[in-house]
């Protein structure tokens, strides 16, 4: 635990200054065939400063937590900052001021379980799953939490304080099937601690069940036809295309260095019938997965309505992307560990629902894909995304056929989204995913079913 | 205050009071500057200090695993009572153990301090050189870091091995872009133990910028086929890294892996030998003993196109019965083979050059499919024009058997050595 309130440390600024202190707690739990592979805990917590010199900035971090060490990264992060502007000589103005407060912790009102009651949780899962199925080749099943505890203050004088925890369990299943090997995976969890998101293992079989179906099938299943398919995207697949193809390219510091949205603010870049926003911490009334009140540069953090009725509106901005833009920063500065600085960072990212019914987009194809799931996706500057994809099925008139076997679908989505011509009009939020940049971090996607054109590769 | 060996002293006799039977203590000081270049400019100078202190205890077999960053006395000792009542919340397993003792060893490579001004005038030359050579060509970010890690590792049998490491490393991510027209991005990168010559003299760093211009204007691959493609020292990485996923403890263990019972078994073309040298003067980016408290060695993993090594930890090799592997993997060299680049070309009607794959994960029986990204397309013998939408499919198993040819060419990353690797039968396909 830190202390929440850190402003005894505000005579020490002497420059533009960001102070943080900040925890990260991180627990993993594996079980592989019912032997327990790993069973571990980790902390690291410490202090970190970030000072802006007219146009550079310095960095300092240290593990150590005591008044000693605040002063002591305080004045390397300014020197830092000095000696790159002695050279640089960039004269560049100070930010508008800015200033946010908030104090959010999300921790659990209930008695915390301990590691073995997890132990036993997962193994009861486990046990599950040997029994009911046991023509699995292997199977396995992971814990994982993550809890994010920020103290800031800033020279400008933002203060926050935040605890954000996420838990999520794994289970993977193996199958072989005329010699080859199979596997599909489920996450289940999100936002919240363990006590909050699970109550007993039991509410989790019938979702395993599903997942054991789907392996089955997709063992059975076809390879996909090679070239552009109609195809309807699950919500997992909306949510990684706003997150990866679209939302990568909309970050103003990938703006900076060339990215293709550069020009095409205010223009049409999707169908009329796409909205998209990367909210900061509620969405439809609802929390979201990753809640950012305060970012750490210590802005008020809002939504960003990133396109709007098909019109790309606005990228997502931190301090200084903002004052080069000339417009408002958008609290999506964001560090994942004390020792990393703030970068800009998707938050909450989803495409928003439509009118549209899952059934009628299906029976809308006569021949093509339901894609369901994705292992790993990637974007480029351009707007081209690659997504695997685990889970799918063929649509055949109008219904679905076949399950897929592992595939792969790429695009360039300024393009692809001009295709869609359906949104469902529910939606769903996934969080299981780190987000890849200079650091990762956890983000939260989400969005409805999509009808659209994608290129999909196969033999 | 203890020294840093009475430190991980104490953590070990303090488990093994606390009830261990056997018990590690692994200790780690990260000390980094850092400077980082944002789209284009020099923007931010970094100097972060860390402490990583990883404890394992085993109790009747049962194994608890818990990192703390703290090296006080009370954090010390909550650390040591944590993870002791992890190890007692797990269950038995006979394969958990510690390494044997091994005489104590200090190890130590590269330089002890960085040279900051070293390090700003050579990321300030390379940004002035990208600018003025590549005017099109747009540094996203480019980081030039030095770090110094200082390693402890002694466990309850007696193993005491110390490392001590300094390394240079730097990273380019970049685009090109003339009016609307925009490159896919691309990057390189190396690890040195100095920093003696400017930055785009190393490894692809130069290469991959004049490429980087000639991607913005690109051309579908023509309809679809199966070939031959040539990867680039740059993605082979990433194929190296995906045929290595079957040789470690969890494809292994959960039996999932493809190459599981080949152990001694030709798996590739016999022109294919893959060393792993993490005590190779040729890599700087190295190691000198294992998480798991064995001091590593030099091994080839693929010799002539025979799998010789698993990459299994003690752990793995425990549960599977199958023999550990003398290092943790990482530090790949392939052996250059015979052929010149250019005659690898030439020999090719029509195909590909794969300069960067990006793909989903490849499944469990070895099939991959992705996207080619900076890729050329290769016609009548010559690199004609860069492609765009271009996808790829095989199979990694089919791959390594399908090779070709191999450059007497390579490039040194500082951290692995990569040759150009001809392949056939790609399913390649165009928009």
């Amino acid at each position: 635990m830190i202390e929440k309130d850190i402003s005894k440390y505000n005579n020490l600024f002497s420059e533009y200054t960001e102070l943080r202190i900040q925890e990260n707690r991180n627990c993993a739990i594996s079980i592989v065939n019912g032997d327990i592979m790993g069973n571990n805990r980790s902390s690291e917590s410490g202090v970190s400063a970030r000072v802006y010199k007219k146009g550079v900035w310095g960095f300092s971090s240290n593990p150590t937590i005591a008044d000693e060490t605040v002063k002591t990264v305080i004045k390397a992060a300014t020197e830092n900052a000095l000696y790159l502007n002695d050279r640089e000589r960039k004269n560049k103005e100070p930010f508008p001021i800015s200033i946010g407060t908030a104090e959010k912790d999300f921790k659990t009102n209930q008695k915390r379980k301990t590691q073995k009651d997890m132990i036993e949780f997962l193994r009861e899962i486990d046990g599950y799953i040997e029994k009911k199925y046991p023509d699995l080749t292997a199977r396995t099943t992971v814990y994982r939490s993550l809890e994010m505890e920020k103290a800031l203050l800033t020279s400008e004088g933002s203060q926050a304080y935040s605890m954000v925890p996420r838990t999520l369990i794994y289970t993977s299943l193996n199958l072989a099937k005329d010699g080859q090997p199979f596997e599909l995976y489920e996450i289940f969890g999100g936002f919240g601690q363990f006590e909050n998101i699970f109550s007993k293992p039991e509410d989790l079989f019938e979702k395993i069940n599903t997942q054991y179906e789907h392996l089955k099938k997709k063992s059975e299943g076809v390879y996909t036809k090679a070239g552009i398919a109609d195809c309807i995207f699950g919500p997992d697949l909306a949510g990684i295309l706003a997150h990866e193809a679209i939302g990568h390219t909309v970050e103003a510091d990938i703006v900076l260095s060339g990215s293709i949205a550069a020009d095409y603010l205010n223009k049409q870049v999707a169908s009329p019938i796409i909205t998209m926003v990367d909210f900061a911490h509620t969405a439809m009334g609802e929390p979201c997965p990753i809640p950012v009140f305060v970012d750490d540069e210590g802005t008020q953090a809002e939504d960003a309505v990133l396109i709007e009725n098909g019109i790309l509106k606005t990228f997502m901005q931190n301090k200084e992307s903002a004052q080069h833009f000339g417009v408002k920063p958008t609290g999506n500065a964001r560090a994942y560990a004390y020792s990393d600085e703030p970068i800009i960072r998707m938050r909450n990212t989803a495409i928003i629902p439509g009118k549209d019914k899952l059934e009628d987009m299906i029976a809308s194809i006569d021949d093509g894909y339901y894609l369901m799931k994705s292992s790993n996706g990637e974007a480029d500057s351009t707007s081209e995304f690659m997504f695997g994809i685990v889970k799918g099925y063929e649509i055949k008139n109008g219904k679905l056929g076949n399950a897929i076997k592992d595939t792969t679908i790429s695009g360039v989505a300024f393009n692809m989204l001009k295709t869609i011509t359906m949104v469902s009009d529910d939606m769903a939020w996934s969080c299981g995913g780190m987000c890849g940049k200079k650091q990762y971090i956890p983000v939260g996607m989400g969005g409805p079913a999509l009808k659209c054109k994608v290129n999909i590769g196969g033999k | 205050m203890k020294s840093d060996r009475e430190l991980v002293k104490y953590c070990i006799d303090r488990m093994l009071t606390k009830g261990a039977e056997k018990a590690q203590c692994y200790l780690k000081y990260n000390k980094k500057h850092e400077l980082n270049v944002d789209a284009g400019e020099m923007k931010l100078l970094r100097t972060t200090f860390d402490t990583s202190i990883l404890l394992k205890a085993i109790i009747n077999d049962q194994k608890g695993d818990l990192k703390i960053n703290k090296k006080d006395e009370g954090s010390i000792d909550r650390a040591v009572d944590q993870v002791i009542e992890l190890a007692q919340s797990s269950l038995p397993d006979k394969a958990n153990d510690i390494a044997d003792k091994q005489p104590p060893k200090e190890f130590t490579s590269g330089r002890e301090k960085a040279d900051l001004d070293v390090m700003y005038d050579r990321l300030h030359d390379f940004v002035l050189y990208e600018k003025e050579r590549y005017p099109k060509t747009m540094i996203d970010q480019a980081i030039v870091d030095f770090t110094q890690s200082n390693i402890l590792i002694q466990n309850s049998n007696g193993v005491d091995f110390a490392g001590n490491r300094g390394m240079y490393s730097f990273s380019v991510t970049f685009t090109s872009k003339e009016r609307e027209k925009v490159s896919s991005f691309n990057y390189s990168g190396f690890s040195s133990k100095e920093l003696d010559k400017p930055l785009h003299e190393y490894a692809s760093v130069d290469m991959l910028l004049k490429q980087s211009g000639e991607q913005i204007h690109t051309s579908a691959f023509p309809g679809k086929m199966v070939g031959d493609v040539i990867i680039t020292p740059d993605c082979l990485s990433s194929f190296i890294e995906y045929i290595t996923m079957y040789l470690y403890d969890y494809s292994l263990i959960s039996g999932s892996s493809i190459y599981k019972d080949k152990l001694n078994e030709k798996i590739a073309n016999e022109s294919l030998t893959l060393h792993s040298y993490p005590r190779s003067p040729e890599i700087a980016k190295n190691y000198f003993f294992t998480r798991d408290g064995f001091e590593a060695q030099n091994m080839t993993v693929i010799d002539k196109g025979v799998l010789k090594s698993f990459l299994l930890s003690q752990y793995g090799a425990n549960k599977t019965g199958k023999p550990k592997a003398v290092n943790s993997g990482g530090c790949y060299i392939v052996e250059p083979g015979t052929s010149d680049f250019e005659k690898m070309v030439s020999s090719i009607d029509k195909g590909l050059l794969l300069c960067r794959f990006a793909g989903g994960n490849p499944s469990d029986n070895g099939d991959f499919s992705g996207v080619a990204k900076n890729s050329y397309l290769i016609e009548n013998g010559k690199i004609t024009k860069p492609v765009n939408e271009t996808m790829i499919a095989g199979n990694l198993a089919e791959m390594i058997n399908n090779i070709v040819n191999i450059s007497k060419e390579r490039i040194d990353y500082g951290s692995e050595i990569y040759p150009w690797i001809q392949v056939k039968g790609i399913t390649i396909s165009g928009k």
